[in-house]
């Protein structure tokens, strides 16, 4: 049998890794375009910051590929023949395959402002942009970071750090609104700030502006025009499919691989996991899952099922939504369903302005609850996930809610300030 | 971002460049200068620290506090880092500097009721225990075969090394640059197991050979003598070996000496024999890192900072609690995840006694 997987990602990796535990025979190839070695994609901030090495966000030591027997391609894959099992690179190179996995990840979501291609106009999601960053800031001045999501916010904070001055452009009026109210989003703008870094509110981009080829700054729809040598694009992330289009695989309108619950494409013997397939989510919205924990296991899935009997093959399903941040500072759990706008959800809510924490917690009309949104303070999303599961009463959540605090040893004791909600 | 880390990798000092090893080498000289020859002591008398080791214990000492403070900066964040670290430099100024000095002043032997046997590996010399009055004595056996494994036991070897000692107090201040130059490899994990356990045999002979030898010496003409006059024949050069080898150059040399290079715990982590013995009732013991299932993003923060070269990430993407041997408990790893994940804890777990290696490198 010969296996292979494209991207040498999360996802990939622990589909090998899920193939090689049962099979030590098989050849397994793995082709990449953006490294030689699998790291941490979550971690190119430390690098860019210095706080870590190349060599440091590799979770595997480097004899990996030789101990474990995988082969490596390092090149881009530009077409899957899938009827021939075939796949060619776009260095013309064809690799056939028994068993194939998709694994390509993510590319930036770009939208075709003017300006778009000028110089000093990136993203910060591969190595490559990082490299590309890297050099970048060596000269910028002054930097905007367009979106406010995650990876928006963590360029903010690296930039920032290094001593560029920062504005992060976002559309909506309050940070985050997708996993924020107003007053949670409130308070990490006012953190950034407070770090000197800064976020300007209801702020649409109309145009990029530049000259000789280099940005300058940007334009918003409100007429200002922003100054910067260095703009980073995060709005969000699409998967990474353009090379399937002609490939008689099936995919989503956004792009998305469709796979069915054992993560097999629409194609005998062609898998796929990570960012770029598109999964169902529990309200039966088929889209991505781009988290890091979720590449990992569908990775592990797709692998053990590409080897796996057909009644061996296991389900992939993802249970309760939990995840995790960290913003500047203010570190952020959530468990459940937050923000999902269910009809005749509340809010229970405190927050300490000072120590800039806050605990929200959705409940149903009839008490159960439904989701945690916490910020600043370290929770265990295990029992979280627990009680939103179990429906548990907001009344019964409160009184054990300090069993669920992670914060260090030493930490004050967390209290539960505002009162329970009178349910009627 | 942990801002006191920014830029680690691009410090001369913590990035093992030639000013790191120029350092490494001023180090190694000093402390060869210090334990071999009498370079320091007219200094020290000119400085009127008494001889060359009050001038060591001053510079050790000043050394643990202005360190300490700097820590305190970087990492004082949360009570945990900051309540040891206070720990730290509180049982070297009064327990390993200023009491020794004030018995001393009242005509009783200085004696460090922090350090102990192994560490303190001549604590139970016949000539040790000669000058020292009885309720010491009794303190140092007390403290070696009692309060060390019962504290290891409830709340882990970390009571110890990153709270009291001060080797370990050294290492998480003046050597807090440094502790992401400890390997990480398999091959400096297999090392470490042998060379540590070895060191505490080693002490544990050392200590045997040379009591027994006084004890057969002090029956002379009895048969004991007779049938093993090897023991009073070899007690002098093994005691004046091991003082060489684990005392002087383990310890010092190469344990503070190769900080800019090997990071701060090459002692404690490859050498120490009461790190080894804490080591082994901390398998058994209460104290574990707890981890969050499924939350971990593998940026290895976690390993990269720690000093005892543990693979901490291995365990946390493998949603492992975990015992390891070697834990210090200094707490890093859990203060710098981005996520939260870790956790350290004293918790009673019998599922896992003695599972302390855990994940032997989990592959995939």
């Amino acid at each position: 049998m010969h296996y292979v997987i494209i991207g040498n990602g999360v996802a990939g990796i622990n589909a090998a890794g899920s193939v090689r535990m049962r099979d030590s025979e098989s050849k397994i190839t793995i082709i990449s375009s953006e490294s030689d070695h699998f790291f941490s994609r979550t971690a190119l901030m430390y690098v860019f910051c210095g706080q870590m090495s190349a060599e440091d966000v590799e979770p595997y030591e480097r004899d990996l590929y030789a101990r474990t027997n995988y082969d490596r391609v390092r090149g881009r894959v530009a077409s899957v023949d899938s009827g021939a099992n075939k796949l060619t690179l776009t260095s013309g190179e064809v690799v056939s395959f028994d068993s194939l996995l998709i694994a390509s990840g993510s590319v930036p979501f770009m939208v075709d402002y003017p300006g778009i291609d000028l110089d000093g106009v990136g993203n910060f999601v591969t190595w490559q942009n990082l490299e590309w960053l890297t050099e970048q800031a060596k000269t910028a001045r002054k930097a905007i970071i367009v979106g406010g999501g995650l990876i928006g916010i963590e360029s903010l904070e690296i930039l920032h750090l290094a001593g560029i001055k920062t504005t992060m452009v976002v559309r909506e009026d309050s940070f985050w609104p997708i996993a924020f109210s107003k007053p949670e989003g409130d308070m990490i703008t006012e953190h950034v700030r407070n770090h000197g870094a800064e976020m300007m509110l209801a702020t649409e981009t109309d145009e990029i502006v530049g000259e000789n080829g280099s940005v300058t700054g940007l334009k918003t729809k409100d007429g200002q025009t922003l100054e910067a040598d260095l703009i980073i694009f995060a709005i969000g992330v699409i998967p990474q499919t353009e090379f399937l289009k002609d490939s008689g695989i099936e995919l989503s309108e956004r792009g998305g691989i469709i796979v069915d619950e054992k993560l097999a494409t629409n194609v005998p013997d062609i898998w796929a996991a990570g960012d770029c397939t598109a999964v169902v989510w529990f309200n039966g919205v088929r889209r991505p899952e781009q988290l890091w924990y979720t590449g990992r296991d569908q990775g592990k899935v797709a692998g053990f099922n590409m080897l796996a009997t057909e009644s061996e093959r296991k389900d992939y399903k993802r249970k309760t939504f939990y995840n995790s941040a960290k913003f500047f500072d203010i570190e952020y759990t959530t468990a459940g369903y937050v923000n999902f706008n269910f009809d005749g959800e509340r809010d229970w809510y405190q927050c300490d302005s000072i120590k800039e924490t806050s605990q929200r917690i959705t409940y149903m009309p009839d008490g159960a609850v439904i989701g945690f949104n916490m910020l600043g303070s370290r929770w265990d999303h295990r029992p979280l996930v627990k009680w939103v599961e179990e429906k548990r009463d907001i009344k019964w959540v409160l009184e054990h809610l300090h069993e669920a605090c992670f914060d260090e040893e030493f930490s004050p004791k967390f209290k539960v300030t505002e009162p329970a909600p009178a349910l009627t | 971002m942990q801002t006191g880390l920014l830029n680690t990798y691009q410090k001369s000092v913590s990035n093992r460049s030639y000013i790191a090893w120029v350092m490494s080498g001023a180090l190694l000289t000093f402390y060869v200068l210090i334990y071999f020859t009498d370079f320091f002591t007219p200094i020290a008398a000119q400085l009127h620290l008494g001889g060359k080791w009050g001038m060591y214990g001053t510079l050790y000492t000043i050394f643990i506090v202005g360190f300490g403070i700097v820590f305190l900066r970087r990492h004082g964040q949360t009570p945990y880092q900051r309540l040891r670290t206070l720990s730290i430099m509180f049982f070297q100024v009064v327990f390993a500097f200023a009491l020794p000095h004030v018995m001393e002043m009242f005509d009783t032997p200085g004696y460090n009721f922090a350090y102990f046997w192994p560490l303190n590996y001549s604590a139970f010399y016949p000539s040790t225990i000669a000058s020292q009055p009885l309720p010491f004595i009794l303190y140092s056996m007390i403290g070696a075969f009692i309060l060390v494994p019962v504290l290891t036991f409830f709340y882990g070897k970390r009571w110890y090394c990153s709270w009291v000692c001060g080797c370990g107090g050294l290492a998480e201040t003046a050597g807090d640059s440094f502790r992401h130059l400890s390997s990480k490899t398999t091959k400096a994990w297999r090392f470490e197991r042998y060379s540590i356990h070895i060191v505490l045999l080693f002490a544990v002979v050392t200590t045997v050979i040379v009591v027994t030898s006084f004890i057969f010496e002090s029956r002379t003409g009895d048969e004991f003598s007779v049938v093993y006059p090897i023991f009073s024949k070899i007690a002098g050069p093994v005691k004046g070996f091991y003082g060489f080898l684990v005392g002087a150059i383990l310890s010092g040399v190469l344990g503070v000496g190769l900080y800019p290079l090997m990071g701060s715990r090459v002692w404690c982590r490859f050498f120490c024999p009461l790190a080894a013995f804490m080591g082994l009732i901390q398998k058994f013991g209460r104290f574990r890192i707890t981890v969050k299932d499924e939350m971990c993003i593998s940026c290895g923060n976690c390993s990269t900072y720690c000093e005892m070269g543990i693979d901490v990430r291995q365990y946390a993407q493998n949603n492992q609690d975990f015992k390891r041997a070697a834990c210090v408990g200094c707490g890093i790893c859990a203060h710098v995840c981005p996520r939260g994940v870790l956790k350290l804890e004293n918790k009673w777990d019998f599922a896992s006694w003695g599972d302390a290696a855990g994940v032997e490198h989990v592959d995939v």
